[in-house]
């Protein structure tokens, strides 16, 4: 506020130009709300339902009701404790783990020389390219469960973690090698050449030119294929039995249908455990999540 | 020249990719396309060839036609809040200043959730006793509901939670139109004494209609086809209320053991996916002939 001359007539100050400067600024106020206020909902639309569930997962059963309040009065850890301890959680925790990371390697392991094929390549089959940006789209997973499901037990591939690798990876590899040909076909050509002239293979042009070039492509991938193979409900519905390849999304699913509201905290726990190695993965690599949302907006 | 230029290599390189996509994406559909022309007595008996019975037999059922309205609602609904959020909430980070920037990295929180954690979240949010939304309301003086016993309220509250979890790709994608758009044209229309309303009606919007074609394409694909969501969060209850077409794709094949019918579901889902997917682009490009 900078200081206004003393006058003995209040009504100087509404001379005509600072009214017309006061309304400036209401209208300049009324601007920034209209900012603010989308932005204010945002952030609860974003946030409360993760705030709500982590406040729940730290209460008793019978706290959830008695002190409904967002911070709770005595916060403990039993719920955490019991999930933690709990058979289902671990194994399903284990079979996500192990799927996540091996559909990922298998993703890459299979996206870098098909994606290189198409980049650097003139061939029959490269019309195929084209139809790979729609694919995703065209069929959802969600299609695929009754087909697999029948596929899977006349090939006694059910409850195997194997087979829903090889099932998220294929679902996944139209989308990760139209991203990676369009990063590949950004590696000029002469520097793989020049690797030509001293008489490198091409499978060491592609570990020592092209691979090193495309390190944040390949994570963004990386990061993709694992979030989808750690999310993934319908295939894990159709094609697991047992608690051998379950993985976290059905088993809190289950968790949910035998318990219902009877261990709130216990499902709210489980949910927040669910989203442990995103904490870390968001925290060191948020470029790249972004990134590969945007990307997979294209699908 | 390239070593490794024989005419096999670009063939050796792509088969593994090529040869997975055609056994899990391409195959099953042909086998679902197959098998729903087929009936079965029971599961793994002999197959006999019925035609097109179970697709008639599906349009003559009452539950599947319950099923087919519930998801045009559950997809209509998507669409209109999900869009009408992304824009509001695109054009808000758009304009916000540099101190509020990383509340873009915020909205990628949904992301990270998975349908069914979210569903689990909402089932907590939304619950009539101790519930965040209805102490809410109470400051309002409203009575908060109980959501999911009232079918309305339960399929209100199921294309919120599939929406939370789908927005934050259309945000970024919006956001990511607005930001190419060039700057001297608002101007222009500044100078010109265009409200904000109005520039953004005519000016913003048209310029982002392929990424809001985009994000309709995803709302509608990612409604028409959640199953972990509403099932995790309502079942499909309370009387069928949220009974769309995946909720009946999955109790058909998976409850009631019917796999050939399922398959002709499938197909229905399929179909329906891509005539809207089809649909979208051909307004996208009938925009961009007006546009031109």
């Amino acid at each position: 506020m900078s200081a206004q001359p003393v006058t003995l007539d209040p009504g100087s100050r509404l001379t005509a130009p600072r009214r017309r400067q006061g309304l400036a600024r209401l209208r300049h106020l009324g601007k920034q709300l209209l900012i603010l206020i989308p932005l204010g909902v945002l952030v609860v639309w974003t946030v409360l339902p993760v705030l709500v569930t982590i406040s729940i997962s730290f209460k008793s059963p019978p706290a959830v009701y008695a002190q409904p309040q967002l911070i709770p009065s005595d916060p403990t850890l039993q719920a955490y404790r019991d999930i933690i301890g709990n058979d289902g959680f671990q194994a399903s925790f284990l079979n996500s783990l192990i799927i996540g990371i091996g559909t990922a390697f298998l993703t890459l392991l299979l996206s870098v020389p098909a994606a290189y094929a198409f980049a650097r390549y003139r061939f029959r089959g490269r019309a195929f390219l084209l139809l790979f940006a729609l694919l995703p789209r065209l069929i959802p997973g969600l299609g695929l469960i009754v087909p697999l499901y029948r596929i899977a037990v006349a090939i006694g591939a059910m409850d195997n973690r194997l087979m829903l690798m090889i099932v998220f990876t294929g679902t996944l590899l139209p989308l990760s090698v139209w991203l990676l040909v369009g990063f590949f076909q950004q590696i000029p050509r002469e520097l793989e050449e020049a690797a030509n002239v001293d008489g490198t293979t091409m499978f060491a042009r592609i570990r020592y030119v092209v691979l090193p070039l495309s390190v944040p492509a390949l994570i963004t991938i990386g990061v993709l294929a694992f979030r989808q193979a750690w999310q993934e409900f319908d295939l894990v519905l159709a094609l697991t039995r047992s608690s051998a390849a379950r993985t976290l999304p059905y088993e809190l699913f289950l968790m949910q249908d035998s318990v219902g509201f009877a261990n709130n905290p216990g499902l709210a726990a489980f949910a927040v455990l669910t989203l442990l190695p995103f904490i870390f993965v968001y925290l060191r690599l948020e470029r790249y999540v972004v990134g590969g949302i945007t990307s997979g907006a294209i699908k | 020249m390239l070593v490794g230029n024989r005419w096999f290599t670009p063939y050796l390189l792509s088969t593994p990719a090529l040869v997975m996509i055609s056994a899990i994406l391409a195959f099953p559909v042909v086998y679902a396309i197959w098998g729903s022309l087929f009936d079965t007595q029971f599961l793994g008996g002999p197959q006999e060839y019925v035609g097109l019975k179970h697709y008639q037999d599906l349009f003559a059922d009452p539950s599947f036609r319950w099923a087919i309205s519930r998801t045009a609602i559950f997809v209509t609904g998507g669409l209109i809040i999900g869009i009408g959020l992304s824009l509001v909430f695109a054009f808000a980070l758009n304009r916000a200043t540099r101190r509020l920037r990383f509340l873009r990295g915020l909205t990628i929180v949904p992301y990270l959730v998975s349908g069914v954690a979210a569903a689990v979240m909402f089932r907590l949010l939304f619950n009539g006793e101790f519930g965040m939304v209805n102490r809410m309301l109470g400051i309002f003086g409203i009575e908060g509901p109980t959501w999911f016993s009232n079918p309305d309220l339960a399929m209100l509250a199921a294309i919120i939670t599939q929406i939370w979890t789908d927005l934050p790709l259309a945000v970024l994608l919006l956001l990511g139109g607005l930001q190419t758009i060039n700057p001297s044209l608002l101007d222009a229309a500044v100078v010109d004494g265009a409200s904000g309303w109005k520039r953004a009606r005519y000016i913003s919007i048209p310029l982002i209609t392929p990424q809001l074609v985009i994000a309709t394409v995803w709302f509608s694909y990612a409604t028409l086809t959640s199953l972990g969501v509403v099932l995790a969060l309502t079942g499909g209850g309370p009387m069928n209320a949220t009974r769309t077409l995946p909720v009946a794709l999955y109790e058909t094949a998976f409850k009631e053991l019917q796999q050939n019918e399922a398959l002709a579901i499938v197909i229905v889902i399929l179909a329906i996916n891509a005539l809207l997917t089809l649909f979208y682009a051909s307004l996208n490009r009938k925009f961009d002939l007006d546009a031109t």
